[in-house]
């Protein structure tokens, strides 16, 4: 296999996981960017477990989730059931606390980065594997009385607390499995990579992912799932010149899809069409 | 007979000549032919986001190099084209481009500036492809050796050579504080100062500035609270400035005990800062006012192409790369054969890695495993935007 397709599909898995673990959060309305923070805090562990302690693939993989649920779970006791905004803020919050603390570590190579982490063999079919299970999960999810009680949350939350649902709850059950989708995320990328650098977790990781989210369609897991590949593969197959443009692409691309599809490409209404299709 | 044993005589005599010509000329040169139409040498680089305006300049340097060559015939008669990859700031473009290019070119520039160097340098390292991350700083190239070379050596010889040269000059400091951003080396080069300033007697005491910091009024009462008898600025061109415009609102009136240091050697440093920069003291690896010939070739055709402002600290890098290259091509066995792809990425590593007296664009100087072995940091006074010699430091061996 090329290293360019490698690559390309080795990123592709990575921005699916990330994409869902904002929306899992998002099926009870909250933009849960402290996924972001999991992402970096399981990434620089996997890489120090890695190099420094020599400790297995398997190990790190399960410590890696582990952080990342551990990280949300601690926030998620304030905010299960906060308003968009708050969850917003706090995410921004924590993503800016860890990459300080990274940057003032020196056993994590402070500002100047984390190197020399070690290769794993057959990653890209493990990410690919991993990226399966953790779709069987959200699929789990989706299609149980949580993921109903969800789309009644999102629509109104008050509603939903009448018919029963505990709200508060619910938003932490999301946002603890968003959590560990994204310290997966994290360790899958640090031995992709193989170095670490604190500015690889900025604002622009969430505006990315934002794009992909929402072109996608917010609705569905099964958005992220086209448009990952689409908007990945666009900077791969356009010449240079036109790719230099990505952001500007990815900017555009976002306005016309909310402007001519709200939903993004893929919405429950487009897969009730397309199982309706399938059975005649 | 006898004339036609002599004709046939002379005819051998001829030959033998001609051959011996031919094996004389042949054993100074490369004998292998080269199998490409040109040097196609990738350049990935940030040309668009925030640090698209350096990217620009340090494509349009190694663009120069590459027309100056061609120009001259080009190397063993095929011309060299650099082909511009950007990056952005994007670790995961930085990655892809990396693997655009890993099987199969020879030789690559860049990648700039660290965040794509960290992301896609371990995959160049993977695949053997030489890759000059020269823009960076040696504490970011030796993790990457024998793949990239460094352009200076370690931040702890470099620096306190010229920072102890600077407090030297200036009569009475005994105390100074040092304006710090976090960022990328910038602590390590910081580190750096304070040992040369502790070399002369000169102690620092560090203040921080906050990557997101955009009104400098606090930072400078803090600092000034210190008692300070000079200052050494750390910190983004821009932030630099506006630290020193702060400075002068509250008192400072000495300009020369203010030393800026080489990354903040930007265009945004004299835009924003202005006269108010003048007197103080700046480092850096290239000294605009040099008098040669080549130097003031390069200089004016930097001016046509920037709005007639002067070359900046990172502009000559990739001139000297390109050229770094060309020797390289020149005097190794190269040929641009895929099947040999190999063996001669190796040759050109290693050529380059140890070149002798390499003529750079504004000195010579030698490398030893990657690392230049003789070379020393310019220490200049700013006067209305121009940077004035005051002197050259050798780095500590």
């Amino acid at each position: 296999m090329s290293s360019v397709l490698y690559y390309f599909l080795a990123f592709t898995g990575i921005n699916i996981l990330m994409c869902w673990s904002i929306y899992l959060p998002y099926r009870v309305g909250q933009l849960h960017y402290l996924t972001v923070a999991c992402m970096l805090a399981s990434a620089y562990f996997s890489g120090f477990a890695a190099r420094e302690w020599s400790w297995p693939f398997a190990l790190i993989l399960a410590a890696g989730i582990l952080i990342g649920v551990l990280i949300s779970l601690l926030p998620s006791f304030a905010i299960g059931d906060a308003p968009c905004f708050t969850v917003v803020i706090v995410g921004l919050t924590i993503i800016f606390i860890f990459k300080t603390a990274v940057e003032n570590s020196a056993a994590l190579g402070g500002t100047i980065g984390f190197f020399g982490i070690p290769e794993v063999q057959h990653l890209l079919p493990l990410t690919y594997l991993l990226l399966a299970a953790a779709g069987a999960f959200i699929y789990r999810i989706d299609h149980s009385r949580l993921g109903r009680a969800a789309s009644v949350v999102f629509v109104d939350k008050n509603t939903a607390a009448a018919l029963g649902v505990d709200v508060k709850q619910l938003g932490m059950f999301f946002q603890i499995a968003a959590g560990g989708i994204a310290g997966l995320a994290g360790t899958l990328y640090a031995f992709l990579i193989g170095s670490l650098f604190p500015e690889f977790f900025n604002l622009g990781v969430i505006g990315t992912l934002m794009c992909m989210l929402f072109t996608g369609g917010h609705s569905t897991m099964w958005g992220v799932v086209v448009s990952v590949p689409i908007l990945e593969g666009m900077q791969l197959l356009l010449p240079s010149a036109i790719a230099s443009w990505r952001q500007v692409i990815y900017a555009l691309t976002l306005i016309v899809i909310i402007l001519l599809l709200p939903g993004g490409l893929i919405t429950k209404r487009t897969l009730v069409r397309f199982k309706g299709r399938s059975r005649a | 007979m006898m004339r036609k044993h002599a004709k046939s005589l002379v005819s051998v005599l001829a030959m033998a000549v001609l051959l011996v010509c031919l094996c004389a000329s042949s054993l100074g040169a490369p004998q292998s032919t080269v199998v490409v139409d040109q040097w196609e040498i990738p350049f990935l680089n940030c040309l668009t986001g925030p640090i698209a305006s350096i990217g620009a300049y340090m494509s349009w340097s190694a663009h120069k190099a590459a027309d100056e060559i061609n120009q001259k015939g080009g190397v063993k008669g095929k011309p060299i084209k650099i082909v511009d990859l950007d990056t952005g700031l994007s670790p995961e473009k930085a990655v892809e481009q990396m693997a655009k290019i890993v099987n199969k070119s020879l030789v690559a520039l860049g990648p700039v500036p660290e965040a794509c160097i960290m992301a896609a340098m371990p995959l160049a390292v993977k695949n053997g492809l030489f890759s000059m991350a020269a823009s960076t700083t040696y504490e970011y190239a030796v993790q990457f050796f024998p793949y990239t070379v460094a352009w200076h050596t370690g931040s702890d010889k470099t620096l306190p050579p010229i920072v102890a040269a600077w407090a030297e000059k200036q009569s009475g400091v005994k105390q100074v504080v040092q304006f710090v951003e976090k960022s990328g080396c910038w602590p390590v080069m910081a580190d750096a100062h304070t040992v040369g300033l502790s070399s002369v007697g000169v102690k620092t005491i560090n203040v921080e500035v906050p990557t997101d910091a955009v009104t400098f009024g606090p930072l400078v009462v803090r600092a000034l609270a210190q008692k300070p008898d000079g200052f050494v600025l750390t910190c983004m061109s821009e932030k630099a400035a506006k630290i020193i415009m702060e400075l002068e609102k509250y008192g400072w009136k000495d300009k020369a005990k203010i030393l800026i240091f080489s990354s903040a050697d930007d265009v945004s440093l004299y835009t924003t800062g202005g006269e108010k920069l003048n007197g103080c003291h700046i480092y850096g690896y290239l000294d605009a006012e040099m008098e040669t010939e080549r130097w003031k070739a390069f200089k004016e055709a930097y001016k046509k192409d920037h709005g007639g402002m002067d070359p900046v600290s990172l502009s000559t890098i990739y001139y000297d790369c390109v050229y770094m290259i060309k020797d390289a091509l020149q005097n190794t066995d190269v040929t641009g054969d895929p099947k040999k792809l190999k063996e001669e990425r190796a040759a050109i590593r290693e050529h380059i890695r140890n070149i002798q007296d390499f003529e750079g664009v504004q000195m010579s100087w030698s490398m030893k495993d990657g690392v230049p072995s003789d070379k020393g940091v310019f220490l200049f006074v700013i006067e209305n935007g121009k940077k004035n010699y005051v002197t050259y430091v050798d780095a500590w061996k």
